[in-house]
Parts: structure tokens; sequence; C-alpha cells
């Protein structure tokens, strides 16, 4: 049985740009539509399959709501799957991640937590940057590889705002 | 998870943690990135006039695995030919390492970083 597509899922066509609250507030409906509770009294098939809708609705959710996610997801459904994991060589943006980085190792050594909330606006403005060049691009089959090297940048931003919000939470308590 | 004795020591003590002048004719810069762990990582070399690998730095972001990959690499070129240094393999790293299977693609990282290093200075001579 091949699984439906995730947009398919949430009624959806395949593109980039989302309304996460929109997507959050659907993904709330269908959850309690196909929740395994509601099938405790339902036949063994039933229940099976109430549990497998769930999960794959679980993780449609989990890979549409984070963008580069579903940037990979999208290049997958019009290309060869990639890979999560590879080396990448994109020399100056790479050269820019290592300032940042060197930039938030300060900011937590000095405990700066304005300096936090200052670095946390320009890796948003950056990301929302790379969003928006991934959104006009990634469904030209000509630009494909600069979409795949976009994608790959979103993944080292979401990285970064994780370990962000990490630091965060650590000069919070 | 546990990280084996080799790889805490590497990094609590990394070795050749630096940076070179990367226009300087004689170093080779190589600039490598693991998108999903987010890892960044650089590794230099000095080349001397014979072709042996005087000096060798490194700076990386990201986890114990990856720092210890590249801390190990450089220790590993030092002293090599470049044709040497580019035979290393990462499961040599990963082996010395103990690391574990989800960590292998941080030695695949180091290795890269490695032969992007010697690349650069190759280009930088003409001899690529």
């Amino acid at each position: 049985m091949g699984s439906p597509c995730h947009f398919a899922l949430f009624e959806l066509q395949p593109s980039f740009r989302l309304d996460l609250e929109q997507l959050a507030v659907r993904y709330r409906e269908l959850a309690r539509q196909v929740h395994p509770d509601r099938f405790a009294d339902a036949s063994e098939r039933d229940q099976r399959l109430a549990l497998e809708q769930s999960a794959s609705l679980n993780e449609a959710y989990r890979v549409l709501k984070n963008a580069p996610q579903r940037a990979r997801y999208l290049l997958a459904l019009s290309g060869p799957e990639l890979p999560l994991e590879v080396t990448v060589q994109d020399p100056g943006f790479l050269m820019q991640q290592m300032h940042w980085r060197e930039e938030l190792e300060d900011l937590q050594g000095s405990a700066n937590v304005s300096g936090v909330a200052t670095f946390k606006r320009r890796l948003k403005v950056a990301q929302d940057e790379l969003n928006e060049s991934f959104a006009v691009c990634w469904d030209d089959p000509l630009r494909r590889e600069e979409a795949e090297r976009l994608m790959r940048r979103m993944q080292f931003l979401d990285k970064l705002s994780h370990e962000v919000r990490q630091l965060e939470e650590r000069l919070d308590d | 998870m546990a990280y084996s004795e080799k790889v805490i020591d590497h990094y609590e003590n990394p070795r050749n943690v630096g940076k070179m002048d990367a226009e300087d004719p004689s170093v080779g810069t190589g600039m490598v990135g693991a998108p999903a762990c987010g890892d960044v990582m650089r590794l230099q070399i000095k080349v001397n006039e014979s072709g042996v690998i005087e000096d060798a730095k490194f700076k990386t972001y990201g986890c114990g695995s990856a720092i210890a990959s590249s801390s190990l690499a450089t220790e590993w070129m030092k002293g090599k030919t470049l044709d040497e240094a580019e035979t290393i393999k990462n499961t040599q790293l990963a082996e010395e390492l103990a690391l574990p299977p989800v960590k292998i693609h941080c030695s695949v990282l180091a290795e890269d970083a490695i032969k992007a290093a010697v690349r650069d200075y190759k280009q930088k001579k003409g001899l690529l």
C-alpha cells in the first residue's frame, strides 16, 4: 500500500508556502478524527487502520511544519529523495556559519541576554530570506541544484535556531 | 550516549585548534559542513616545498565526535605528503576513536575536510 502524499492528507497541493497556523488547526481536527481512543470498541481491523492513519498524520505534520523538512520533502516529490546527511561544500555560507557560531559562543560566555535576542532576530531574517528564495525556485527543474543548496542552508539555520533556543533557556534559569 | 575515552580526550584536549591565513599560497583550506547536524568544520594545512604537510589546524563547531574526528585528522596529517594524507579514510578515524554507528558520518565529514584542504592547496599551486 503506497502512503498518500503528506500534503494530500491535509487536502493541500504541494507547495512550500504554507500557513502554519491553519496547518496546526487542521492537524488537530484530523488527529481527533483518527485518534485510536475513538476506535476502542471498533473491530481489530479498524483499530489497526486508525493507528496507521494516526501515525501517517503525525509524520506528515512533523515534516510539513518544519521549513527544511518540508523543502526536502518537496524536492523528493519531484525527483530522487535527498539523503538527510551529506557533506556540503558551500564555502561562503559555511564561513558565515562559522562566524555566527563564534558570535553565539561569545554571547554564551558573557551571558548576554539582549545580545542573544538581537542574534535571534538576525537569524530569523536570514531564515525568512532563505525560505523566500526557496519558494520561488523549488518547482523549476532547471533550478533544482540551487533549490537543493538552499534546502541545505535551511537545515543549518534550523539547527542553529535550536541552539539559540537552548541558550535562551539556559540564560533564563 | 557514551563517548569513548579517546573521543573525550580529543574533545577535552583538542589538538591543533586554530587558524591559518587562507590567502597564504602554502596553505590549503577545507571548509565542509553537515547540514542535518549543523556541524561546520574548517581544516587547514601548511605544506612545504617538498609537498610535506608541516602543520595542520582545525576549528569545528559540532558534537564531540566531529571535534574528535577533525582533531585526530590534523594529528595524522602532520608529516605526511599530500598523497599520503589523501589516503586517510573515515573508517580509520572511526575505528581509532571507536565511534558508534550513528556517529560515523562525523568521521566522513573529517575525511571530506582533508580532501577539500588538499584540493584547495593543489588548486592554488596549479596542480589540478
